[in-house]
């Protein structure tokens, strides 16, 4: 005997009343109700949790069961089987399962699919979007942390001149813009825009001096423009935060805003290298050494405005490894 | 889980007029096991799952919540979340593109989501309310479109014009358009309370903000700002660690506010809100105890952060269960007379149309 609870659809009253099975029918017998329904008539909800399961019937009526062992006994009785999704729900080993699996796939998607998809995204976003987004990034910047050059018109042609002459390993010249400012926050730096502008500030001049290791940096940077790397990167961080906000959102969205900024930097190493390598060759291709960039690194190493917050190497990690890569790399082409 | 319980139903000997409370079944182990099997299929199928997994958590939750004795239970069509998401997410790709874009297309992008929000809204509270049901009968949202329009658009710019001293009585009148319009079957739902008891509760925030503000103030922004003002001066470079130490103390702050200010405001205003609603002549009371509330919301940012999002399950199970069981319903008569609203009494463009155009927004 099966205690339930029918109701008819159309009104709240409860109607105490007892299940019963003999094969064919379900039988509803209580309070003013006394019914059989064929069983192939009635829907059955899954199981979800200690929940009251409900037998639903043609007409909007139904019947709440409260004892969901006693039900379970009826309905195998019946031949019904819970839905897949249910019991794997219910499986312990499965819910392990899951949790493993969620945490495997998670850093699969983190160490491969994103950085796969970002540089797919980067490479196919639309070049209005992209100068749209470069050109506010940019007034933006020049608001607040970026002021007006204080190197002279001539010397300012005289790098871009260097410049425009290098010549690509791919063949061409380099087509971005070069736009001087000058930064007493961000001290000696230089970083791409996301449209492959790049932002060249007057202590990275001043402190390195000599144009070859300027053009170096430059090659550095150029990478960074081949690879649309702040693009990447933006795309990279956006996909972090949104994931992030879907994981924990129902339960706290300030935790959502937090990772992006944190995993930025962590993000920068792969594409560092790969800028490096990019600049080795480029410098190798105009014939000068790779080791103009290890040389530039190693002043702005030395010096307070290129290694201190916001500097250069503040944003680009371990230089000593970076250097002395570069250096094997010059090392290799001089035995060529 | 297998010690469901064995006693009949009780609301036939329970007296018509006692008060009832809601109550929630709810078990963290369980659903953590229906969490994170979503998760994984969410995840195995890009997103897809997502709205079948919403349906399967609201089921979760509805159907452990009980009211004398029955529960309720969530009918939604996981496809209509599906598209109500397609929707909601193409809203969001377009609102962010027009705004970072700043074309002479952004105006009229901005303008067009202003003109559709409105009305997504009111279906999607049509939708969760139609959804929704106990003992069999379900509830409905019968707002009309052109509230829809006044409460959202009209005082939403009555209150950004006025910086939001209106905010208060935008409130209310959301509120109001919200559970006046509310059916539990064939009966409509009232809502009392008054714009002067919304105003007490956001001047309370105010002064609680000002406080904690002047207090941060104190503290620790302007001791760092002093700090990056002397180096300024001293000519030197700005240490990294003080901008990072002024950061910290701003998220920090953010943080604090949400968790402790945040808390006590929600906790007042559902109070007020659910207290002066009532079902037909039954009336709803909600006494959340507002420091309560700011416990279960500290201890679940901790321990969801301390369990890299583990504790996630247990953390919902057990803000649901705190908010729910605050609520009791005050029947002024039997509960088992509410009778559904027959279909043809709805009129051919009611809840028919309802299914049809009717789907969920909310992510």
């Amino acid at each position: 005997m099966l205690h339930a609870q029918y109701f008819d659809g159309r009104s709240t009253r409860v109607h105490a009343v007892n299940l019963s099975t003999d094969g064919a029918d379900l039988v509803v017998a209580g309070e003013g109700v006394d019914i059989r329904i064929p069983l192939a008539d009635i829907k059955i909800d899954e199981r979800l949790g200690r929940a009251p399961r409900r037998l639903r019937f043609n007409g909007g009526a139904f019947c709440e069961v409260r004892d969901l062992n006693a039900l379970d006994a009826l309905l195998s009785s019946i031949g019904h089987r819970d839905r897949w999704v249910d019991r794997l729900q219910r499986h312990v080993q499965f819910v392990l399962f899951s949790c493993v699996a969620c945490a495997l796939l998670a850093l699969a998607a983190y160490r491969w699919v994103l950085p796969w998809a970002a540089a797919q995204g980067a490479n196919r976003l639309p070049a209005a979007v992209v100068n749209a987004l470069s050109q506010q990034t940019l007034n933006l910047l020049d608001g607040a942390i970026l002021k007006p050059t204080k190197i002279a018109a001539e010397r300012q042609e005289a790098l871009l001149g260097k410049f425009r002459a290098l010549r690509l390993p791919r063949g061409g010249n380099p087509d971005s813009l070069l736009l001087f400012r000058a930064s007493p926050q961000l001290g000696a730096n230089a970083f791409t825009l996301p449209n492959g502008n790049i932002i060249l500030l007057d202590d990275l001049v001043t402190l390195l001096g000599d144009d070859q290791q300027i053009m170096a940096v430059l090659a550095h940077e150029l990478g960074h423009v081949r690879g649309r790397d702040s693009l990447q990167l933006l795309l990279r961080s956006s996909a972090v935060g949104a994931f992030w906000t879907f994981y924990v959102g129902d339960i706290s969205s300030l935790l959502a805003a937090a990772p992006a900024a944190v995993v930025q930097a962590k993000y920068s190493q792969d594409l560092e290298q790969q800028a490096d390598d990019y600049a080795a060759a480029l410098l190798l291709h105009n014939g000068m050494s790779p080791a103009l960039l290890a040389a530039a690194l190693e002043k702005l190493a030395k010096s307070k405005s290129g290694a201190g917050a916001g500097g250069y190497l503040s944003s680009h990690p371990s230089t000593d490894e970076r250097m002395s890569h570069l250096r094997q790399f010059a090392a290799r082409s001089t035995v060529q | 889980m297998e010690n469901a319980s064995q006693s009949p139903p009780r609301s036939q000997s329970s007296s018509p007029h006692a008060p009832e409370p809601l109550q929630f079944n709810g078990n963290g182990a369980e659903y953590f096991g229906i969490w994170i099997v979503n998760l994984l299929l969410t995840i195995v199928t890009l997103g897809i799952y997502s709205a079948w997994a919403k349906v399967r958590r609201l089921q979760y939750f509805y159907r452990h919540t009980e009211l004398a004795g029955s529960s309720f239970d969530f009918h939604g069509s996981p496809v209509k979340i599906f598209i109500g998401r397609l929707i909601a997410l193409a809203m969001l790709i377009a609102y962010n593109v027009s705004v970072r874009l700043q074309s002479r297309m952004t105006l009229v992008i901005l303008l067009a989501l202003a003109v559709v929000m409105p009305w997504l809204l009111r279906n999607s509270f049509r939708f969760r309310l139609y959804n929704t049901s106990w003992r069999g009968t379900r509830f409905h949202f019968r707002g009309d479109v052109g509230g829809s329009y006044r409460v959202f658009l009209l005082n939403g710019f009555l209150a950004l014009i006025t910086l939001y001293v209106m905010a208060p009585f935008m409130h209310q009148r959301l509120k109001l358009y919200q559970h006046a319009n509310s059916w539990f079957g064939r009966t409509q739902c009232s809502f009392h309370a008054r714009v002067g008891q919304f105003y007490a509760i956001y001047l309370l925030l105010l002064v609680a903000m000002l406080g904690f503000f002047f207090l941060m103030g104190v503290v620790g922004v302007g001791h760092t700002l002093v700090t990056l003002g002397q180096m300024q001066k001293q000519g030197g470079h700005i240490d990294g660690k003080a901008i990072l130490r002024m950061l910290l103390i701003l998220y920090g702050t953010f943080i604090l506010i949400a968790l402790v200010i945040g808390p006590i405001f929600q906790a007042l205003i559902t109070n007020l809100i659910w207290s002066n609603t009532r079902i037909g002549e039954h009336r709803i009371e909600c006494k959340m105890p507002p420091l309560a509330l700011m416990w279960i919301t500290i201890s679940n940012f901790i321990l969801v952060i301390v369990t890299v999002g583990l504790f996630t399950p247990w953390a919902a199970v057990r803000l649901a269960k705190f908010r729910l069981e605050c609520v009791r319903l005050l029947p002024a008569s039997d509960l088992q007379e509410f009778e559904a609203a027959e279909p043809e009494t709805i009129g051919a463009v009611g809840e028919e149309a309802a299914t049809v155009f009717d789907f969920d927004i909310s992510l």
